[in-house]
Parts: C-alpha cells; sequence; structure tokens
C-alpha cells in the first residue's frame, strides 16, 4: 500500500554516467584481453555485451534496483565471485504454476502470459510481483535504452573514422 | 401474558402522533358505511365491534406494513407461496383439515361450499368468537364474510392503510383501551369453541408444518405475526379469542396488501394455518417476539452483503492489485513508443516486450558492432581515458584485477598526450570551441557521480581534467559521444536506431 501511494521513481541518471560505465567497463575487458590477444569475436562480443550491461547496471544505482540486482548477481555468478548484496533475503518465485495458472486462466490468461513473458525478459524478472514487475520494466527500459544510445554514439564515432 | 404486555411497553406510541389522531376513526367510520351498504343484514352490536375491530386491523395492518417494509423479503416469497398452482392442492388439503375443526365448532355446513365460502373459512373460526351469544356462528359468519373479503380484496384499502401507517401505531394505545370492555364482554361465552380449535390444533400442525412451512420466509412471517398479536393481546388479556380473530383478519389485509388481491385466497389459507400454530403455541409466539427485533438488522447485513462483493477483502485486493498495475501501464505507455496506440493490457504489453526486445537485441548488435571495432581506435581511446589515474581508484574498488592494467596503459598515455598535442595544434580554434560546449555535460555529470555517491574520486578538478584531455584526444572519433552530453538530437538517435535495426 505504501509503495502504491509514493510517487514512482524511474528517474535515470544522465547519459554521462552511462558513458563512463560502460567506458570503463570496456577498459575493463580490454585491459583482461590485451590489445593483440586473438580472442574469439563471439566470446569478445559476449564479453562486450556482458559489459554494456553491468556497466548499465552500475549506472541505473547499483543494488537499488530490482533488475540491476539481478543483472550484477548474474555477472557475479559468471565470474565465480560471491556478491553479498545486503537486505533483500527474499527468495520468491512468481513464474506461475500450473494451481495458480489455472485460477489466473480465469481473471486475466492473456495479461498474466504476457506478464510472464516480460518476467522472462527482465533481469531478476521471476521474483517479481505483477505491479512490481511493471515498475521494473519501466525503469529497465530508460535504462536500456540509454545504453542503446551510449554505445550507437559510441559505435558511429568510431566508425566515421 | 405477561410477556405480550411486556412487549407491548417495548412499542409505546410516539407522543408527537397525538396530533394526527383524528383521521383514522373518520376513515374507519366510512368503512363502516361501505360495509352497512354491503352489509343485507348488520347486527348492530356485531358492527359496532366491527367498527373498533377495524380500526384495530387498521392499527395492525400498518403495524404489519411496516414489518412486511422491514422484512422486505416475506412479501415476494409470500406471492410464490400462494400463486403459484400447485399451492392449491395444498390449501385444500389444509381446508381439509380445517374442515375438522369447522366442524368442532359447527360451522361446516357454510364452509365448503363454495370458493368464497372456502376463503371465509378463514374467519369462520376466528370469528367464531366475537359475536354475542344470541347470533349463530354460521350467520354471524355469513355477516362478515361478505364484507371482510371486499375489505381485504380491496387494494385501495391497503393504500389507505398504508396512509395512515404513521397514525396507527400511536393512536394504538388510545384505541385498544376503548375496544377493551367490549371485547371482553363479547368474547367470554366463545372461549370454550377457541378451546375445542386450540386442541385440535397441534395435530393439524404436525400434519401441516412441514408441507407449509419448509422455507425461511414463511418463519419469518409467522415471527412477525405473534409480534401484532401479543401488542394486540394485553388489551383483551381476559379472552384470548378477539385477538384471536383479530390478527387473522389482520393478516389478510396484510397479505392483500403484499401480493394484491388475486392471490388472496391462497394468503388466507396460509396465514389461516399460520393462525391455527399461533393458536396452538402462544408461548412460542412470545419466544418468536424475541427474535424478531434482530430481523431487520439482518436485513441491512443482506445489502451490505450484496454490495459485499465490492468490500470483499479478496475483491478490494484485486482491485488494488489491478489498480496498482494500471498505473504501471501508464507509465510503460509513455516509455514505449508505439504503445498509446494500442488498446487493451495484453496488447500494450506486447508492445512493451516486443520494444524490450529491440533494445535487448540492439544491445547485442551494438556490442558486436564495438567488438569488430574495438580493435582499431576504441582499446587506444579507453585506456586513454581509464589510464588517468582519476578512474582507477573507482574501477579498483570494483574489479581488483584491473588495477594492474593501469600500468601497462600507462605508454599509451603518452601516446595519447602526443596525439593530444597535434589535435590542439591542428585545430585550436574547434577544440576551444568543444571545451566551452564540455562545460555542461562536464557539471551535469560532476554533479550526477556526485550523487552517485563516488566520493573516492579524488578531486573534481582533476577528474574534469582527465575528461577534457580524453575529450580533446578523441575529438574526432568520438564527437558523437561528446555530441551526445552536449546537445543530444532525440531524432537522430531514433534515426540511428532505426539504421541498426
Amino acid at each position: 500500500m505504501a509503495s502504491a501511494d509514493k510517487l514512482i521513481n524511474t528517474d535515470v541518471p544522465e547519459k554521462d554516467v552511462f558513458a563512463l560505465h560502460f567506458l570503463q567497463s570496456l577498459s575493463n575487458l580490454k585491459t583482461q584481453n590485451p590489445l593483440n590477444s586473438p580472442a574469439k569475436s563471439i566470446d569478445r562480443v559476449r564479453k562486450i555485451k556482458k559489459a554494456a550491461y553491468v556497466s548499465m547496471a552500475r549506472a541505473a544505482g547499483g543494488t537499488s534496483r530490482l533488475w540491476s540486482r539481478a543483472l550484477l548477481r548474474r555477472a557475479a555468478k559468471d565470474d565465480n565471485k560471491s556478491v553479498r548484496f545486503s537486505r533483500r533475503k527474499r527468495k520468491v518465485t512468481w513464474k506461475i504454476s500450473s494451481k495458480r495458472r489455472k485460477s489466473n486462466n480465469q481473471r486475466a490468461p492473456v495479461v498474466e502470459e504476457a506478464a510472464e513473458r516480460l518476467r522472462n525478459l527482465v533481469p531478476g524478472g521471476g521474483g517479481m510481483e505483477t505491479s512490481k514487475l511493471m515498475e521494473e520494466t519501466a525503469h529497465y527500459i530508460k535504462c536500456l535504452s540509454m545504453q542503446v544510445k551510449v554505445m550507437q554514439c559510441l559505435v558511429d564515432g568510431l566508425s566515421q573514422k | 401474558m405477561d410477556n405480550e404486555l411486556f412487549m407491548n411497553t417495548e412499542f409505546p406510541p410516539p407522543p408527537e402522533m397525538a396530533t394526527h389522531f383524528e383521521p383514522p376513526p373518520s376513515s374507519s367510520s366510512a368503512m363502516m358505511l361501505n360495509w352497512a351498504l354491503m352489509d343485507p343484514n348488520p347486527p348492530q352490536d356485531s358492527s359496532f365491534l366491527w367498527e373498533k375491530s377495524t380500526e384495530q386491523q387498521q392499527q395492525q395492518s400498518i403495524f404489519d406494513s411496516a414489518l412486511s417494509s422491514l422484512v422486505s423479503s416475506p412479501t415476494p416469497s409470500n406471492s410464490n407461496f400462494s400463486g403459484g398452482g400447485g399451492d392449491g392442492f395444498l390449501i385444500r388439503e389444509l381446508i381439509g383439515k380445517l374442515g375438522n375443526i369447522g366442524n368442532n365448532n359447527n360451522n361446516s355446513g357454510e364452509i365448503y361450499g363454495t370458493p368464497m365460502s372456502r376463503s371465509a373459512s378463514c374467519y369462520a373460526t376466528p370469528m367464531s368468537s366475537p359475536p354475542p351469544p344470541t347470533n349463530t356462528n354460521s350467520q354471524m359468519m355469513m355477516n362478515r364474510t361478505t364484507p371482510l373479503t371486499e375489505f381485504s380484496a380491496d387494494p385501495g384499502f391497503a393504500e389507505r392503510a398504508a396512509r395512515f401507517s404513521c397514525f396507527g401505531s400511536r393512536s394504538f394505545n388510545g384505541r385498544t383501551n376503548t375496544n377493551l370492555p367490549i371485547n371482553n364482554g363479547n368474547n367470554i361465552i366463545n372461549n370454550s369453541g377457541k378451546l375445542t380449535r386450540v386442541s385440535s390444533t397441534p395435530a393439524l400442525k404436525a400434519l401441516i408444518s412441514p408441507e407449509v412451512a419448509p422455507g425461511g420466509e414463511f418463519s419469518r412471517k409467522r415471527k412477525s405475526v405473534p409480534k401484532g398479536k401479543s401488542k394486540e393481546n394485553p388489551i383483551s388479556t381476559a379472552s384470548p379469542s378477539p385477538s384471536f380473530s383479530k390478527t387473522a383478519e389482520k393478516k389478510e389485509e396484510w397479505g392483500g396488501k403484499g401480493s394484491k388481491s388475486s392471490e388472496e385466497k391462497g394468503g388466507k389459507r396460509r396465514r389461516e394455518e399460520e393462525d391455527e400454530d399461533e393458536g396452538e403455541g402462544e408461548g412460542e409466539g412470545n419466544k418468536n417476539n424475541n427474535t424478531k427485533p434482530p430481523e431487520p438488522p439482518k436485513d441491512y447485513i443482506h445489502v451490505r452483503a450484496r454490495r459485499g462483493q465490492a468490500t470483499d477483502s479478496h475483491s478490494l485486493a484485486e482491485r488494488v492489485r489491478r489498480e496498482k498495475i494500471g498505473e504501471r501501464m501508464k507509465l510503460l505507455q509513455d516509455l514505449v513508443p508505439g504503445c498509446n496506440k494500442v488498446t487493451g493490457k495484453a496488447l500494450m504489453l506486447d508492445e512493451i516486450i516486443n520494444y524490450v526486445q529491440s533494445l535487448q537485441r540492439q544491445v547485442e548488435f551494438l556490442s558486436m558492432k564495438l567488438s569488430s571495432v574495438n580493435d582499431t581506435r576504441l582499446d587506444f581511446n579507453v585506456d586513454a581515458l581509464v589510464s588517468k589515474d582519476v578512474m582507477i581508484p573507482s574501477s579498483n574498488n570494483r574489479l581488483p584485477e584491473e588495477g594492474l592494467q593501469s600500468k601497462s596503459s600507462s605508454h599509451h598515455h603518452q601516446q595519447q598526450q602526443l596525439q593530444q598535442l597535434n589535435i590542439y595544434n591542428n585545430d585550436n580554434a574547434q577544440l576551444l570551441s568543444n571545451n566551452m560546449m564540455l562545460q555542461s555535460p562536464m557539471n551535469s555529470l560532476e554533479t550526477s557521480t556526485l550523487a552517485r555517491g563516488f566520493t573516492h574520486l579524488p578531486t573534481l578538478t582533476q577528474f574534469t581534467d582527465s575528461i577534457s584531455q580524453y575529450q580533446m584526444f578523441s575529438e574526432e572519433d568520438l564527437q558523437s559521444l561528446v555530441g551526445m552530453g552536449v546537445a543530444l538530437n532525440p531524432n537522430n538517435e531514433s534515426q540511428h536506431m532505426k539504421i541498426e535495426l
């Protein structure tokens, strides 16, 4: 109730922040893979992508958001690092079980199904209640579009030369 | 009897109605005139009694109208009960049973001949008591039945009674006091007849009640009846039978009001049975009196329950949830392009999903592009940016292995400074303008980074120096990157996106 009354805050930091974080993580990537090392292109793409997402998550407020938290956790898991986040020890899965699906079919099957698909798209969406999922999705979309713009600018700037 | 008296005290006449005391008598006298016209042979004493009793009937009916308005449901159910074709059989059966009673009272001949007389049967049994001993029961009955059926069949009477509903309850006490001696005088004699009837009723009730009173409405009405009766009874405490007859009449009026004249016969018969039940159990009536008062509240609760579908905790929570989702949907609608044209949550969600997917695909695609570009230019640029000791502490905090690389990028730093000088020489003016342009994004960057909590940054000036150096250096390469901070053109961005897609 309290969260419903609160104004939904989906403010996203400036683009510079995204750019900085992304460049920083790119440099990290670069330092991990020295300049002339013959890395596989696919692996490289994957790493850049991951760098993009992680930098986005960092820029968008670190662990204050559920999706960024989930992204960072996933990244940390990939790196075999144990990352401990404060608070939020919830382990709830909102994926529809067969029993719930039956009940949901009665009221709004299409919406719930779409929400389910959205849960798969938004990082950490499996643990979100539908309204929370919407909120997180809004923030995620903002950040993602910002990130896309940053990357677009980078690509444009680099490919123009 | 004491209980009944007590019940009477529970309904004291409101004092303000003493002013409106007059209208009922006049109307009742008019009624009396009607009856006098209708009645071929009106016995004087009985007519007088009639006047009194009809006044009481009015009051009673008024009471009952109030009751029925409180207990709203019984009337429709009543109509169902008496209106149904199947009830005729039941009623006939009951009449047959009543016939036995009538035989006890020597009324059998007149009662069963015609439907009219059958309808009169209900009067016959109760009305056997009021008349003076000189009249035979049958004659009295004939005298009474015609006006009474008329009376009860008259829908206008119901309206009149409803009109007087405000008076009835209040003038009740004064009126009944006048009745008291008459009733007593008239009815002592017929107590015996009443007694026989009462004695006959238990068996009858045992037969009737399971068939007749299966529904709650019926029992509710039964409850309502003894109330009126108990109100009346204290007046004629000496003889219960007149009050009995009055209840019968009163019930008829009530039924005529509720279910109009067409269904009256069935309703009468049913009420007759009720009457039998009550005549049999006065104690039961008292008991029912206790249960009666909670009924109007029950009605209220029923209404609340009907609305309660909305106030039910589950549906409330569901509504809140839906509102929340809708609110956020609106938020998303503003964010996702092309979502305004779509109506419906599901379609909107589809749009949102598509948008998120497209964004994710764009990120993938761009990262692919970057990886291809990275080798040539970006390595240098990024290293140049990061190699500044400004950025290293923060990166050290996050990724420890990164600190090693700062040394390796030192040679890049030299290169970068060389290039920087070149750029500086080549297009000085452009650089200056660029720096000017850079001021605003830098400020925003500072504030935002401060807000983000990057307190570990050495100094802001150093930071901006590094940034400016980086931007001077990469001015050609990352012009668009810089430009996006300074003056971002959304149209360009969208065009880029479309090109990429």
